[in-house]
């Protein structure tokens, strides 16, 4: 090998792995676990406190307190219900039955608190998924 | 017809097999019937497909639901442009659109270079072939867009979601299908190089067009995708990170690398391998994004569900590309050997390769955060998701390093830049870039990162007028025109040089908008009727909450007049609206008003009726107009440096009277069409929409559309601007006077001058060719195959006559050179 190859094969790997390194450490900061609402329900104690975002389906309408635009609502997977408080703007989208990524953090009574901004809820895609029925009444 | 499509859609496979085989057995023989045969065949596919595609949009016409996929993406209501765009709403029609497109795109691209590049074509049609193979055996085992219900069809459609019936939905995703078709063709002349060992440059010439073609389309359709939901969706943004989005931005990485390092090979004869293997992964990239969104593979709420089948056939095929394309790759390493090393790093192909790493980082970060719940699922069992704040303060540091080489590269020399070039190439571009930084900091911008943002988009806007400026100089000297005549035939001699900067300009242009971005005001208020909210320049003053209905709809409106430094600016209009039957899902009207220096952007947050309380999300967008404006120029940068050269030869001509005036008439031309005046599009229902009083008066407002440019085209009877208003009020004048129905649309089509102020085009004249469009291009598909069918039942009579008569033109000369080199091999 030559000295050039050398040379540019070492500086490749340190630039590589710094960069490599950066990601996975900035990676942890950001990051949150994603699970589904039973997921979650399982074994609540295990992520009180933690970053989560929970994908589930909306159960009921959800109730907004006069115009102080705080929701009241639960959402639901495989039989388990988890109740959700958030305050702010919602997704046009954002119904009873409605598929949504919330983001938050739940406390001690497993309620989830939404970040501002923390509801996605599901586009409205022509690219229909399987149409997931209400499994809890 | 549902059996009929089905039965092409399987002779197509048949067909694309048949055309595989041909090429392969064309290529290796290198027997020019095989080879002939194999590009029959491919155009017989195409003709296939095309029929195929008529008779889909001829079920959407004639609503038949018997066929599933109709059924289930529209219904009778809709207009016929959302019927016939229906074609391509779903995963199993889409499909059939993107064999469509790759086969009609195919077809051109074997046509152009059937010459040109001989030894290449065979193995450009077996590689297309493959790729039609695996989307076609999709549609025949798993996503049938004939399918049928077994029992009694259903009577009625399921339809769209009015959300989905908007203009930019409409032609958002086909572009970026272009995109990503397109760049199957480049992908297929790599491989074919590599196969077939024709290594040297002229596979690249063949593709670079294309690459740029398809770059182009995937630019726009991103763009379009960012104005839907920034207008539409409400949330004041542009661009979440989300999957799908992430899915059509990596392939434009790898094609934007691709078009940069394609120069170095050109010039320097370096970088090879890396070209080779841009153009592979770009290709794979648009697969992988198809498979990403498509399969449930990422969880995103804008997935399109999860399906696991799916999932395991995009995964062999991705597999087999890569390992295939790889595989050969490394066969042919000795051909790729580079001719030139590189020389020094101050010089372009240095730059060049630093934007190339700068743009795969980018691709392979975007592509790792966005499969990191998937990753991380792998490794520990947890699904962790990263959300946009990661990839904010990730592609911002990276954005900013690539304005920095935007700026730079270009000033570089060829293999080493001498440092007095070096001073003399960078002092006013680092010196308009110092100033803005300094000026910035002094106004109080905080520098990181707006203030440097701003500062390096001085330094390209400085060293791309200083090309200009220096460049055009050089050539009013040797020419003795008037810099101007200069400055066109400048850009004439080395186009894609020049375009290339316009395109730059674009990107400086978008990141002012990003830049921008960093001043963003935000505030949620609830006020009652007579308060205020005061945001940046603005107040607005809230005065009343009104519920009207037009028949279709409820419109729940807030009324605000909005004041800037003090001057009353006018009233906007933020609204829900509640359609029949879908009350359950209201639609946010965003009430925007556009400026050069910023947007007002108010939202309809919530509201009490009783009470007449709004809450309202006011937001000020800084600068954001100057990124659409940003994505415009670079579409035009794009499209000057793809035109043919005839069309800027009158300025490089030896008489340079006319010149002068013909440049004038050219900017000004550009110019109009770079800044189409248009009237504000500011909600205005206080003029309530009044019930239109004549049959004749209500199929008027369906018919015709509002001209103020920015609604994006909706119908007068729906939209809420005062122009709209002013509209409604002409037509009504119009009926009232005792006008017909056709006399009124043939005063708007010649008041605006062309159809565009109608909805659908006229039923009649030239216009027929627009609804006979999908017919005639299924009957161009069966003279295609008829044709190719006629041609080969007659060349063995040709032959024949050839062999007996041996004409003496040089069409005969060169087929009988070809057999007989046909056969020379053969006795090898």
């Amino acid at each position: 090998m030559s000295k050039k190859t050398v040379r540019v094969s070492v500086s490749a790997v340190v630039i590589l792995s710094a960069l490599s390194w950066l990601m996975i450490s900035t990676i942890s900061e950001g990051a949150e676990y994603y699970l589904k609402v039973d997921e979650v329900m399982t074994a609540p104690q295990s992520w009180q406190g933690k970053r989560l975002q929970v994908h589930g389906h909306v159960l009921g309408d959800p109730l907004v307190k006069g115009s102080t635009l705080e929701y009241r609502f639960k959402v639901h997977s495989n039989g388990k219900v988890m109740d959700a408080v958030y305050t702010g703007v919602v997704p046009d989208t954002f119904k009873a039955d409605a598929e949504v990524v919330i983001k938050g953090r739940i406390d001690a009574n497993n309620v989830i608190h939404v970040e501002p901004k923390g509801i996605m809820a599901k586009c409205p895609s022509k690219y229909e998924a399987v149409p997931a029925a209400p499994t809890v009444r | 017809m549902a059996s009929l499509g089905y039965f092409l859609i399987l002779a197509a496979f048949v067909v694309a097999s048949a055309a595989f085989a041909t090429g392969v057995a064309g290529g290796r023989r290198g027997r020019s019937s095989l080879v002939h045969g194999s590009v029959g065949l491919f155009h017989v596919l195409t003709g296939l497909m095309l029929v195929a595609s008529a008779i889909i949009v001829h079920a959407f016409v004639t609503e038949d639901y018997s066929i599933k996929y109709v059924q289930r993406y529209s219904d009778a209501a809709q207009p016929l442009f959302y019927k016939l765009t229906s074609y391509w709403g779903g995963l199993d029609g889409s499909l059939m659109f993107w064999v469509t497109l790759l086969a009609v795109f195919g077809s051109a691209a074997v046509h152009i270079n059937r010459d040109r590049h001989r030894l290449l074509v065979p193995w450009v049609v077996a590689v297309i072939s493959v790729v039609q193979m695996f989307f076609l055996f999709l549609m025949v085992v798993h996503n049938n867009p004939f399918e049928t219900h077994l029992l009694a069809a259903p009577l009625e459609g399921k339809g769209l979601n009015p959300l989905l019936q908007n203009f930019y939905m409409v032609i958002h995703p086909p572009l970026l299908y272009l995109g990503f078709v397109g760049m199957t063709i480049p992908f297929a002349f790599c491989l074919a190089a590599l196969i077939s060992g024709q290594l040297d440059d002229s596979w690249l010439r063949a593709v670079r067009r294309w690459t740029m073609t398809s770059w182009l389309f995937l630019t726009v359709g991103l763009a379009l995708g960012g104005l839907w939901a920034y207008e539409e969706l409400g949330w004041g943004g542009y661009w979440g990170w989300d999957p799908v989005e992430n899915a059509g931005l990596l392939p434009w990485f790898t094609a934007t690398a691709f078009l940069h390092s394609v120069m170095v090979q050109e010039r320097r004869g370096m970088l090879k391998v890396w070209n080779v293997s841009l153009v592979i992964m770009t290709f794979f990239l648009t697969i992988f994004g198809t498979f990403m969104t498509r399969s449930g593979i990422v969880q995103s709420v804008h997935a399109f569900g999860e399906d696991r089948e799916l999932a395991w056939m995009f995964t062999v095929f991705m597999v087999a590309i890569l390992t295939i394309s790889f595989s050969l790759v490394i066969w042919r390493m000795p051909m790729l050997r580079a001719r030139n090393e590189l020389d020094s790093w101050a010089s372009r192909e240095a730059a060049f390769l630093a934007n190339n790493w700068i743009l795969l980082f980018s691709a392979f970060f975007v592509l790792f955060a966005t499969m990191f719940p998937t990753i991380s699922e792998a490794l520990r069992g947890e699904r962790l998701t990263v959300g946009p704040p990661f990839f904010d303060k990730w592609m911002l540091p990276i954005g900013l390093m690539l304005l920095v080489l935007t700026g730079i590269g270009p000033l570089l020399a060829w293999r080493k830049t001498a440092v007095s070039s070096m001073r003399y190439q960078l002092m006013w571009p680092l010196t308009s870039a110092v100033v803005t930084g300094v000026t910035m900091t002094a106004l109080g911008v905080q520098f990181w990162a707006a203030g440097l943002c701003f500062s390096l988009c001085a330094l390209v806007a400085g060293t791309i007028v200083q090309e200009f400026w220096r460049g055009s100089g050089v050539r009013q000297r040797a020419t003795g025109t008037d810099r101007f005549t200069a400055l066109i035939g400048l850009f004439a001699r080395s186009r894609r040089r020049y375009a290339g900067y316009i395109v730059h300009l674009g990107i400086v242009l978008i990141f002012l908008g990003f830049g921008g971005n960093g001043f963003k005001l935000e505030e949620q208020v609830v006020l009652g009727p007579g308060q205020q909210v005061s945001v940046g320049p603005y107040v607005v003053k809230y005065s009343a909450l009104k519920v009207t209905d037009d028949g279709q709809k409820q419109m729940i409106t807030a009324h605000a007049t909005v004041e800037r430094d003090g001057a009353s600016i006018g009233g906007m209009y933020p609204a829900r609206w509640y359609f029949r039957d879908k009350e359950e899902e209201p639609t946010t009207e965003v009430a925007i008003r556009r400026g050069f220096a910023d947007d007002l952007y108010i939202v309809l947050a919530a509201f009490d009726v009783g009470t007449q309380q709004s809450t309202l999300e006011v937001t000020v967008n800084p600068l954001i107009n100057w990124m659409w404006f940003g994505f415009g120029i670079m579409a035009v940068g794009t499209i000057l440096s793809l035109l043919p050269e005839r069309a800027m030869a009158f300025a490089t001509a030896t008489v340079p009277q006319g010149a002068v005036t013909t440049s004038v008439l050219l900017l000004m031309l550009v110019g109009g069409m770079a800044a189409p005046a248009h009237a504000q599009h500011v909600d205005n229902p206080q003029v309530v929409l009044l019930v239109p009083r004549t049959p004749v008066e209500k199929k008027l407002r369906d018919e015709i559309v509002c001209m103020c440019g920015t609604c994006g085209r909706k119908r007068v009877g729906e939209c809420t601007c005062g122009t709209a208003d002013a509209m409604r009020t002409e037509i009504a004048g119009l009926v009232a006077a005792g006008r017909s129905y056709d006399e009124v649309v043939d005063y708007y089509v010649a008041k605006y001058g062309s159809q565009e102020v109608l909805a659908s085009p006229i039923d009649k004249g030239f216009n027929r060719l627009a609804w006979f469009l999908p017919y005639a291009i299924g009957l161009i598909g069966v003279m295609v195959v008829g044709g190719v069918a006629v041609k080969w039942t007659r060349r063995p009579k040709e032959d024949g006559a050839a062999v007996v008569t041996a004409p003496a033109d040089d069409a005969a000369a060169t087929e009988r050179q070809e057999r007989l080199n046909d056969e020379l091999r053969d006795l090898d």
